[in-house]
């Protein structure tokens, strides 16, 4: 076979370039924006998925970590109760307000209170173990590297939580929040600098199951037990997936998301498409002749479709490489990234169905290789 | 109806026109091209269509063909009506009896001669090797055997020309359809695609039919209908023998 195609695509890859550059482009743009929404919101549930713990308890109707009220701590001895259950920890979330050692101003922080022995669940995936230990020293504290400025401090600096004195000992990384800046402790000096008066318990209760796959189960059998006061409970997953959903509708990040994708989709289409129609328009009356000569209009249709094939594959294949330069970069620069297979799998989809869109709207340009029109 | 003369042809004609009827409607003007227009086409002869510009030369070409549908009358080609045909079955007819050399070349810019040639053959079922043979054989008839690399920015007008009848040779078709195929060349060029369409009425068999309203290649065809105003005004032999064309220019 003669590959009429990919041979015209070779020798005309100036008339193909835009197409290509839009496709590219379209995907980038689509594959940069997934993998930032990801990544920043996936840093609301990083407390779960940075986590070891696989069921939470915490009070009715929260809805992202962020906006727990306290329990009654009493509720751990109830979920102990459970053979599947095989630890349980506290965790206290206030939040605070930070006042550097230089003048500032005050800075809205999320103390997490942990608990910092070795085989604690919280942060156990981020927070390196020597970091965790030092966190059993009264007031100390470990921040992210990248927050450093903001929060005008260096290790081993001094500054106050709500008034309260604490202790820089150690710099970490990954533990980057939204909306706020996150500040490790100990669960005794988080107590000390929570102010609130109607703070009496953990906000949560974390548990780990000597089967991680049961959390579902357990999670549902743990609750509606209101002997203790109110509180409920979730799956890791659940309420970290929980999270990620109260702040993607809640901010309207996931309409923003859906809405560009379709603008990008469109303009990349359009792009596209009128391109390959000026191709086709460009040989068509070659296209007729090899009617005339009896070539059907359903092998001609799949040139045009597979010129259109290529064009998304090669656009597709420069917006990968580009993308993955950009994201590496990205993380490099502490910028909140992520890139799931899903997301992946979803730019790639976008690319491919931008290309076939176009490709089919070339093909109706195949009506004009009307072969009679040779003859004149 | 004569029989041609020294080539052995079958006794039905390759091409029968009957009563043949066709108009164009545009808007409030109707233009009567072909009006009751019959005719029959030998095989194994270059019959030459001539005639002023617009009496219906190209639309009878396209209607004899099958590229055209007609308003009455019947077209018959080796024996198939074409009327009858749907289009799936009139591409198949094509695919397998005709080939067309147009005014233009129509060549596609990122092929190579070679592949222009071939490209038609990988639709006609047959095996790779076997097209790449026919394309080189017809390539080769049509003197082109060392240009077969090159692509049509690289050839000369008539080389393109003849590419393009290399590629409607190879197919073998028993129907040869050609619309000014010189107009857009010189007198040497035109001299030598008239030659070889010739050639290939006699040495294949097939039924070459040529629409030229050029003077110089009336004495070049087997057989001259000169149309005038869809109609067949006059219906011509040459018996007497090719004059080789480098007599003629010189
Ligand atoms: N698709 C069409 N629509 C309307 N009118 C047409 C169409 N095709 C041809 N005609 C008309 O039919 C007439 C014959 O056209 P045709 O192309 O057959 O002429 P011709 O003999 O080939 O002329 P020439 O020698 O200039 O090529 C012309 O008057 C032309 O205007
Ligand atoms: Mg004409």
């Amino acid at each position: 076979m003669v590959a009429l195609a990919r041979k015209t695509l070779i020798y005309e890859w100036r008339r193909f370039l835009p197409a290509m550059l839009a496709v590219g482009f379209a995907g980038l743009l689509q594959l940069l924006q997934i993998a930032l929404v990801l990544g920043i919101f996936g840093s609301t549930s990083l407390y779960i998925t940075g986590s070891s713990a696989d069921v939470w308890v915490g009070y009715p109707g929260t809805q992202s970590v962020g906006q727990g009220r306290s329990i009654d701590a009493d509720v751990a001895s109830r979920i102990l109760m459970d053979p599947a259950v095989e630890r349980v920890e506290q965790y206290l979330w206030v939040d605070g307000d930070w006042r550097g050692p230089r003048e500032t101003g005050g800075l809205s922080v999320f103390v997490s209170g942990i608990d910092p022995s070795a085989n604690g669940l919280m942060f156990s995936r981020v927070l390196p173990l020597a970091l965790r230990r030092r966190l059993a020293e009264p007031d100390a504290i470990i921040v992210d590297r990248s927050d450093l400025q903001q929060l005008g401090v260096g290790l081993g600096q001094y500054a106050t939580i709500n008034g309260h004195s604490v202790h820089v000992v150690g710099i970490s990384q990954g533990l980057r929040a939204l909306g706020g800046i996150n500040v490790l402790c100990s669960l005794d000096t988080a107590r000390r600098i929570d102010n609130d008066p109607t703070d009496n318990g953990p906000t949560y209760l974390v548990a780990k199951l000597r089967d991680p796959a049961q959390a579902g189960q357990v999670a549902a059998r743990l609750r509606g037990d209101t002997a203790f006061g109110p509180y409920t409970t979730w799956s890791a997953a659940d309420f970290a997936s929980l999270s990620v959903r109260y702040w993607l509708f809640d901010t309207g990040a996931g309409a923003g998301v859906l809405f560009l994708a379709g603008i990008v989709f469109l303009v990349g289409a359009v792009i596209t498409s009128q391109t390959l129609i000026a191709a086709v328009n460009g040989s068509v009356r070659e296209y007729a002749t090899l009617n005339a000569l009896g070539v059907g209009v359903a092998a001609l249709r799949r040139v045009v479709l597979e010129q259109a094939f290529w064009v998304g594959a090669l656009g597709l294949l420069g917006a990968g490489l580009l993308g993955i330069v950009l994201l590496l970069l990205a993380r490099s620069q502490n910028v909140p990234v992520v890139l799931n297979l899903p997301a992946a799998l979803a730019c790639i989809l976008l690319v491919l169905g931008l290309a076939a869109v176009s490709g089919l709207a070339a093909m109706r340009s195949l009506r004009r290789a009307d072969p009679a029109t040779l003859l004149r | 109806m004569q029989t041609a003369s020294a080539i052995p042809s079958t006794a039905q004609p390759a091409l029968r026109a009957e009563a043949v009827s066709k108009a164009f409607v545009s808007g409030q003007q109707r233009t009567q091209v072909l009006a009751g227009l019959s005719l029959s086409i030998n095989a194994a002869e270059l019959t030459l269509i001539s005639g002023p510009s617009g009496c219906g030369k190209s639309t009878l070409l396209s209607v004899l063909s099958g590229l055209q549908k007609i308003d009455s009358g019947r077209v018959l080609a080796l024996g198939s009506e074409l009327g009858q045909l749907d289009l799936r079955a009139l591409e198949r007819f094509r695919l397998q009896h005709t080939g067309f050399v147009f005014q233009g070349f129509n060549l596609f810019p990122a092929l190579s001669a070679f592949e222009q040639v071939e490209l038609p053959l990988n639709h006609m079922g047959m095996t790779r090797d076997e097209a790449r043979a026919r394309a080189r054989r017809s390539l080769e008839e049509v003197g082109l055997a060392h240009r077969m690399k090159l692509r049509p920015s690289e050839l000369s007008g008539g080389e393109k020309q003849r590419v393009a009848i290399a590629r409607a040779l190879a197919k073998e078709p028993e129907l040869l359809f050609a619309d000014e195929p010189t107009s857009a060349l010189d007198a040497a060029n035109g001299q030598m695609i008239i030659d070889i369409l010739h050639r290939i009425a006699h040495t294949h068999g097939t039924t070459v039919l040529c629409v030229s309203h050029d003077p110089r290649l009336v004495i070049h065809a087997d057989r001259v209908l000169a149309m005038e105003d869809g109609r067949i005004l006059s219906d011509r032999r040459n018996h007497a023998p090719i004059i080789d064309s480098k007599e003629i220019s010189s």
